[in-house]
């Protein structure tokens, strides 16, 4: 009886162990492994943005596992796709936190869902650092489990408004979808327009699916705007700068936030692409940028997917860099201890520095730029300025 | 006519008047009617512009009522061939080097086979059953062909940079080369069906299995073939829909979807089963949205509100749609 006893405390403690109990977290993955996790939009309308964010991820993970892993535990990547739907993240979060139980959350895509995913891992008290989401009222509501390393929605037309002013605008028009992002970018240039001495004569919401925007544009240039700021997307975007070149309305200036910035714009709208203005959270370009690490990493992702990352992919980057080096800062993957490293650490990365204010907020810079000769070529701010902006844009019939 | 009928019909009148002066008349009292050359320039611009793309839609929506009115079922996969048009529109231009127009010579049998196809593996087993199963089926046939599109193009837009210019009208009036185009192409698209369907023989058949199937099939009608030529024509319809969208709009494999919503709004609003309607629905829907966003303050944001509140007033005075077809 008694070696039976002895046995079966010997194999309860061998249980215990493989268990993980004697690793110091409430992990238990067999195999020495760890669960890392999220959902991000793979399909619905941010599948193309968010796509280039699952791409940094993968090659993050297989980097790390490579390397031997997350503090030597071997990562197991669970990403789930939210199909750029707010209530199908919100699921898929309480799952991947309650029945999944992963060890480490990653981001999702898009200010509005990080917004609703926020309250979720708030209540469990996990943290993560979103590389998707620049709204800042994200920020503004005491959560502390939420930490951002992109820059806020309100300076993604900062640059643009600059170079209005530098080519003596007076009056324009701010038009944007409605949705939480391209309202704070609004209200962002509305500001930006303040402090410069811009009149804005015309301020513009449009659903999201709207196609048609002949009669908007009508109507900003009977409001006499000499410059157009456009919080959109590709679709939208596109949409308009057709139909500006359709109805042969000219404009010494137009930007737009999202755009201008995803891979294939120039090329799929040709000569319609040329001289529009796009905000870029961080370009491909080290000798430009010169943060440590970029060109190999921009190395690397080529390689592997066969284009050079755009700023999506670099901030997924960056933000899994962070966190790594948090990780490593808390050796182990206690949730709390995460959240105080995040909250204070200071980590140089491929994306600039990192390092987040009272709010959890990253005062990241990000950079203007203007499509060229079908090229994308900063031109603000000054210290990063490839080359001179070419404004005011040339009348439609000389592009 | 029945009295109840003509009572309807005066009502709508009255509605339709009064939901088109309402953007005037909001206009004027937030001051953005002026009356002056330059606004009336805009105003006949939109308007121009709402008809250009009301005949599009209309198109898109001539596809789909045309398998309701024979089949009694709703195809939710509309949207997807059309899709499934900008696509293969865009391989053959970026690819092949074939002129967008062009290839709606080559593109056009494809969707044809294709909605044989559909018909056979697919709506055949729907005819008849309760309109939940056609539904159902084609939604499930929808999202393949979402997933199989983002397999082979990924979800990135895609666009076709063809005839960007502009047409100048007048000095005050503008449109764009490619809506011209586009708005050519699907009334001379929609007028060759419509004549089909009204003059040829085999047209007339359609209508008649539409009207009753039963008594077509007594009358030496082939119903079963019918109902390919029915479905693969509606197939050819949406790709050449979205032959128009590629030039137009920016697309990926998702997009879709927003076009059978609007083209079902628009057969709800014309009259389920109802070609002429079809039309008239697009061009006022078109319209409409253009109007509103043209005069009502911060009115972009409305146009959802007001075609959508048109549909559904539209619908209370008159169940049947603007043409009014009787159910059953």
């Amino acid at each position: 009886m008694k070696t039976a006893a002895i046995l079966a405390f010997a194999g309860a403690l061998a249980a215990l162990f493989v268990l993980g109990v004697g690793t110091g977290w409430a992990g238990h993955r067999p195999n020495n492994e760890v669960l890392v996790g999220g959902a991000i939009s793979q399909t619905g309308q941010y599948a193309e943005p968010a796509g280039r964010q699952v791409y940094s991820i993968k090659l993050w993970v297989d980097e790390v596992n490579a390397r031997g892993g997350l503090l030597g535990h071997t990562i197991v990547l669970r990403l789930l796709d939210d199909k750029s739907d707010i209530q199908t993240s919100i699921k898929l979060y309480e799952k991947l936190i309650t029945e999944d139980k992963v060890d480490l959350l990653l981001a999702p895509y898009s200010s509005g869902i990080t917004e609703a995913v926020a309250n979720v891992n708030e209540r469990y008290k996990m943290p993560f650092l979103a590389y998707g989401a620049s709204s800042t009222p994200i920020w503004e509501k005491g959560r502390r489990y939420i930490f951002n390393i992109v820059a806020v929605a309100e300076d993604y037309q900062k640059g643009a408004v600059h170079l209005a002013r530098q080519i003596g605008v007076t009056k324009a028009a701010i038009i944007g979808q409605d949705s939480l992002f391209p309202r704070q970018a609004g209200k962002g240039a509305k500001d930006w327009c303040k402090k410069l001495g811009i009149d804005v004569v015309l301020e513009e919401n449009y659903p999201t699916k709207q196609t048609d925007f002949t009669a908007l544009l009508q109507k900003i240039k009977a409001a006499d705007a000499e410059a157009v700021f456009s919080n959109s997307y590709f679709a939208d975007s596109a949409a308009q700068l057709r139909q500006m070149r359709e109805l042969n309305l000219n404009f010494k200036l137009y930007s737009s936030t999202i755009g201008p910035s995803l891979p294939n714009f120039p090329e799929q709208l040709g000569a319609t692409a040329e001289y529009v203005l796009g905000f870029s959270q961080w370009e491909p370009l080290p000798k430009v940028l010169g943060h440590p690490g970029m060109q190999e990493y921009i190395e690397r992702y080529e390689k592997r997917f066969g284009e050079k990352p755009n700023y999506h992919a670099g901030g997924a980057y960056g933000a899994l860099q962070v966190t790594e080096a948090a990780l490593k800062k808390v050796g182990s993957f206690d949730n709390e201890k995460l959240r105080d490293a995040l909250a204070t650490t200071e980590v140089q990365t491929i994306y600039g520095r990192y390092k987040v204010d009272a709010r959890g907020m990253n005062s990241h810079e990000g950079l203007t730029f203007q499509v060229l000769r079908g090229q994308r070529r900063v031109v603000w701010p000054e210290k990063w300025a490839e080359t001179r902006a070419e404004l005011p844009t040339p009348e439609w019939s000389k592009r | 006519m029945e009295r109840s009928d003509v009572r309807s019909l005066y009502l709508l009148a009255a509605f339709l008047v009064c939901a088109y002066a309402m953007p005037f008349l909001v206009g004027a009292w937030a001051g953005t009617v002026r009356l002056d050359e330059r606004w009336l320039g805009n105003l006949a611009t939109v308007v121009v512009g709402g008809i250009m793309q009301g005949g599009v839609y209309a198109m898109f929506a001539l596809g789909l009522t045309l398998i309701f009115g024979v089949m009694r079922i709703i195809n939710a996969a509309h949207g997807e061939m059309v899709m499934m048009g900008a696509y293969l529109t865009w391989v053959a231009f970026f690819y092949l080097g074939v002129d967008p127009l062009l290839s709606i010579v080559l593109t056009l049998p494809i969707a044809f086979v294709f909605g044989v196809v559909v018909q056979k593996l697919l709506l055949d087993a729907a005819v008849g059953a309760p309109e939940l199963t056609g539904l159902l089926i084609t939604f499930g046939l929808g999202l393949a062909m979402i997933y199989t599109a983002e397999l082979i193009f990924t979800t990135d837009f895609r666009t076709i940079p063809y005839a960007p210019g502009t047409v100048q009208l007048t000095s005050a009036i503008a449109v764009g080369q490619n809506r011209v185009i586009s708005f050519v192409l699907a009334v001379a698209i929609s007028t060759a069906v419509y004549l089909f369907l009204k003059l040829s023989r085999l047209g007339k058949a359609v209508r008649a299995t539409a009207l009753n199937a039963e008594v077509a099939m007594v009358c030496g009608i082939d119903v079963r073939r019918i109902y390919l030529i029915t479905t693969g024509l509606a197939a050819a319809l949406a790709v050449a829909g979205g032959a128009l969208v590629s030039i137009q709009f920016g697309f990926n494999p998702e997009t879709g979807v927003l076009y059978t919503l609007q083209a079902f709004a628009i057969i709800v609003l014309g009259g389920r089963g109802h070609y002429v309607g079809a039309l008239i629905g697009g061009l006022m829907l078109a319209v409409l949205e253009n109007l509103v966003s043209l005069m009502v303050p911060n009115g972009t944001a409305m146009v959802e509100l007001a075609a959508y509140g048109l549909m559904i007033s539209v619908l209370l005075i008159r169940p049947g749609g603007l043409m009014g077809v009787k159910e059953g």
